[in-house]
C-alpha cells in the first residue's frame, strides 16, 4: 500500500514534525510506503508531487489548520488533528488497511453540496463579526434558563392560575405557586447569565464574575432608583462593558509578583467594580428618567387616535420584552383597566405574546436560519407565548438584536393596531391567549385575529431579515 | 549550526522543583531568561500559555514540548527539565509528564537553521531509545551527549 500525508500545526515548530515522524515509523512497521509533506514554520518541505498523489492509495491529513483538499479528489482522505497522528498513527493507518476511509469528492451530490455549504459556513463564521460571536455565546448559556423559567411559569399559570382584577394570580399557598416561584428563580438568572457569558467570551474566565455582577445590577433597578431594571438589553450592555474592561485590564503589564493573582483576584474585582459602578451611576439613573418621561408621554396620548395608541403600545411592549419600555406600557395599560378603559390592555395583551409566538413560528418554518439550541428555544417560546410570557423571544432578540427586534416590533404593532380596531378589551393585566381562556377578553375573535396576524408578520419579517445571515451548525 | 548552540548545561535541570505545569513553565522560562535569550519574559510566558490553551503540548510518551514564537524572545533556545515522579500536563494520553522541552523561538528570526534543529529534535523525540536515554541520563553531560546525536 502507498499513502501520502500532510502534517501541520499552529506554530509549525514541533507537532508538525512529530506527527510526520510518527506516521513514518508506523508506516515502516506495517510495510506501508508513505510520503509525508510537512507544512511547518520552515515552510512546505517534502512537497507531494502530482505523481506521488496519483499513485497513492490514500491520504492522511494530520493538521490543525485548513488544508486544501482539492488535489486529493477521488482518493480516500482521512482528516485528523496533528495530535492524533502523534498519539495513534497505527490506528489511522489501519483504517486505510481496512478500507474504512471515505473517498473525498466522490460523495453523493447531496452530501457534497452539504459539505460545500458547511465549508462556506465555516468561512463565514471565521469572518463573523466578533460582537455576534460574543452575543451567541451569552445566548446559548441563557437559553436553558429562559426555557426552564418560562415553561415552569407557563405550566403553573395555566394549571393553577385564577383570573383576578390584579392579573392572573396563583393562590399563594398552592402547589402551583411553588412551581411558579421556581420558574421565577430561573428567570432571575437569565440576564446575569447572558451578561456573564458575553463577558466570558470576550475576556475568558476573568470576565465571568464581572459580567454576571454587571448583569445582575442591570436587571435590578433598585440599584439605581428605578422601578424596572434595564432588561436584557441592559444585560447585553453590561456584558460587553464587563468583558472589554476585563480584557483591557488583562493586557496591562504588571510586575511578575502580581501576575499569578491577576486572573482570579485583580481582574474580576476591578472589572466588577467598574461595570457595577458605571451602571449604578452613569447608565442606570437615566433609565428611571426615561421611564417617567415615557409614562407621562403615554398619558398625554390618551386623547389621540386609538389605532395610533395601539401601534405605539405594541412597539413598546415588544421592544425590550420585560425591560423598562415594556414595563411602562404594561403599567399604563394595567392602570387604565381600573379607569374603565380595558381596551388599552386588550391591545397590550395581543401584542405581548406575538414575539415568542412569532419567533417560535419563524424557527419552525425555516430551521436553517437558527442554531440547534435556538430551534429548541423556539418550541419553548411557543408555549410561553400562549400564556403571555413575552420573555420567550429574548434568546432570539439577544442573539441578533438588529434583525429580530425590528421584526417583533412590527409584529407587535400590527397586533396592537388590529386589537384596537376590533375593540378588544382585556379586564386583567396579563396577556396572551391564556387570558381569553380565562374569560377575561371581550371580542375574543378579533383578539385571536390580532395575535395570529402579529405572529405571522413577526415570523415572516424575521426570516426575511435573517436571509443575509448564516447560522453556525450546532 | 548544531543543537549545542541552542542548549547548554545551564539550560538543563535534571530535577525540576516544580510539580505542576505552571510551576515548571515558570522554572524553565527562568532558565532561559538567565541565559539572556529573552527581552520580555512575561510576554513569552503568556505566549506559551496561549499555545497551551490551543491544545496541550503534552504529546504523550511522558514528554511535553511547550513552545512559543514570541516577541519576548531574542534568540532561539531550548531548556530541558526532568521530573521523574511525573507531572500532570493534560497530556493526550492522560499520562503524567517526566521530560519537558521548553522551546523559545523569536517571532521574527533570520534564517531557518534553528527551526531545522527543532524539527530534528521533534522527530527524534518519537524514538523510544532516544527518550529512554534522556530519562536515564545521570548527569547534564550525559543528557547533552544524548541530545547531540541530533545533527
Amino acid at each position: 500500500m502507498k499513502l501520502v500525508a500532510i502534517t501541520s500545526c499552529p506554530n509549525g515548530i514541533a507537532h508538525t514534525y512529530m506527527a510526520a515522524e510518527k506516521l513514518n515509523k508506523a508506516a515502516e512497521a506495517k510495510g506501508i510506503d508513505i510520503t509525508v509533506e510537512t507544512q511547518g514554520s520552515i515552510g512546505v518541505e517534502n512537497e507531494l508531487t502530482e505523481e506521488a498523489i496519483a499513485s497513492a492509495d490514500g491520504v492522511v491529513i494530520a493538521a490543525d489548520k485548513t488544508v486544501d483538499k482539492t488535489r486529493f479528489a477521488g482518493k480516500p482522505v482521512l482528516e485528523v488533528a496533528s495530535a492524533d497522528a502523534i498519539r495513534r498513527a497505527d490506528e489511522l493507518l489501519e483504517q486505510f488497511e481496512n478500507g474504512e476511509v471515505e473517498v473525498y469528492g466522490e460523495k453523493s451530490g447531496k452530501q457534497q453540496a452539504q459539505e460545500t455549504i458547511n465549508e462556506e459556513k465555516q468561512k463565514k463564521k471565521r469572518k463573523q463579526n466578533p460582537i455576534y460571536r460574543h452575543l451567541m455565546n451569552g445566548v446559548s448559556y441563557m437559553i436553558p434558563f429562559v426555557v426552564v423559567g418560562g415553561l415552569l411559569i407557563a405550566i403553573s399559570l395555566s394549571l393553577g392560575g385564577e383570573s383576578t382584577p390584579d392579573g392572573l394570580q396563583i393562590p399563594e399557598d398552592s402547589f402551583w405557586s411553588s412551581i411558579n416561584q421556581l420558574g421565577g428563580a430561573a428567570f432571575q438568572f437569565m440576564v446575569p447569565i447572558l451578561a456573564g457569558f458575553i463577558a466570558m467570551s470576550i475576556a475568558d474566565r476573568p470576565g465571568l464574575a464581572p459580567g454576571m455582577v454587571g448583569g445582575y445590577v442591570a436587571a435590578n433597578g433598585s440599584f439605581y432608583g428605578s422601578d424596572a431594571g434595564a432588561g436584557f438589553i441592559g444585560g447585553i450592555i453590561a456584558g460587553f462593558i464587563a468583558g472589554y474592561i476585563a480584557r483591557w485590564i488583562k493586557n496591562v503589564k504588571v510586575p511578575e509578583m502580581i501576575q499569578p493573582i491577576m486572573p482570579i483576584l485583580i481582574i474580576p474585582i476591578a472589572a466588577s467594580l467598574a461595570v457595577g459602578l458605571i451602571f449604578i451611576f452613569i447608565l442606570g439613573s437615566p433609565i428611571a428618567g426615561i421611564m417617567e418621561g415615557l409614562s407621562s408621554w403615554l398619558e398625554g396620548m390618551q386623547g389621540s387616535s386609538r389605532i395610533l395608541l395601539g401601534i405605539i403600545l405594541g412597539a413598546m411592549i415588544t421592544f425590550d420584552m420585560g425591560g423598562p419600555v415594556n414595563k411602562v406600557a404594561f403599567l399604563f395599560g394595567a392602570a387604565l383597566i381600573t379607569e374603565g378603559q380595558p381596551e388599552i390592555m386588550g391591545a397590550i395583551a395581543a401584542a405581548i405574546c406575538t414575539p415568542p409566538l412569532g419567533m417560535g413560528l419563524a424557527s419552525l418554518i425555516n430551521k436553517r436560519r437558527y442554531a440547534k439550541d435556538e430551534q429548541e428555544a423556539g418550541k419553548a417560546a411557543v408555549a410561553m407565548g400562549l400564556v403571555g410570557i413575552t420573555e420567550g423571544a429574548i434568546p432570539f432578540a439577544a442573539a441578533d438584536p438588529l434583525r429580530v427586534i425590528p421584526s417583533i416590533m412590527v409584529g407587535g404593532m400590527s397586533a396592537g393596531a388590529i386589537a384596537m380596531m376590533g375593540g378588544v378589551a382585556d379586564n386583567v393585566p396579563h396577556g396572551g391567549p391564556v387570558v381569553a381562556v380565562f374569560g377575561a377578553i371581550d371580542n375574543v375573535l378579533m383578539f385571536f385575529l390580532a395575535i395570529i396576524v402579529g405572529t405571522i408578520i413577526t415570523a415572516i419579517l424575521a426570516n426575511v431579515l435573517k436571509k443575509s445571515k448564516v447560522v453556525e451548525e450546532a | 549550526m548544531s543543537i549545542t548552540q541552542l542548549i547548554d548545561h545551564q539550560l538543563i535541570e535534571l530535577d525540576l522543583a516544580g510539580d505542576s505545569k505552571d510551576a515548571i513553565l515558570q522554572e524553565l522560562v527562568e532558565l532561559i531568561a538567565e541565559n539572556g535569550a529573552l527581552n520580555d519574559r512575561h510576554q513569552f510566558l503568556s505566549d506559551l500559555q496561549k499555545r497551551e490553551q490551543e491544545s496541550s503540548t503534552g504529546v504523550g510518551f511522558e514528554i511535553a514540548i511547550p513552545h512559543g514564537k514570541s516577541t519576548g524572545v531574542d534568540e532561539t533556545k531550548i531548556a530541558v527539565g526532568r521530573n521523574l515522579s511525573g507531572v500532570e500536563w493534560a497530556s493526550l494520553d492522560g499520562e503524567p509528564v517526566q521530560l519537558v522541552f521548553l522551546i523559545a523561538v523569536p517571532a521574527e528570526a533570520s534564517g531557518d537553521e534553528h527551526l531545522k534543529i527543532l524539527q530534528q529534535l521533534s522527530r527524534k523525540l518519537m524514538d523510544d531509545d532516544f527518550r529512554n536515554a534522556l530519562k536515564q541520563a545521570e548527569t547534564k553531560d550525559n543528557m547533552l551527549n544524548t541530545l547531540s546525536q541530533i545533527d
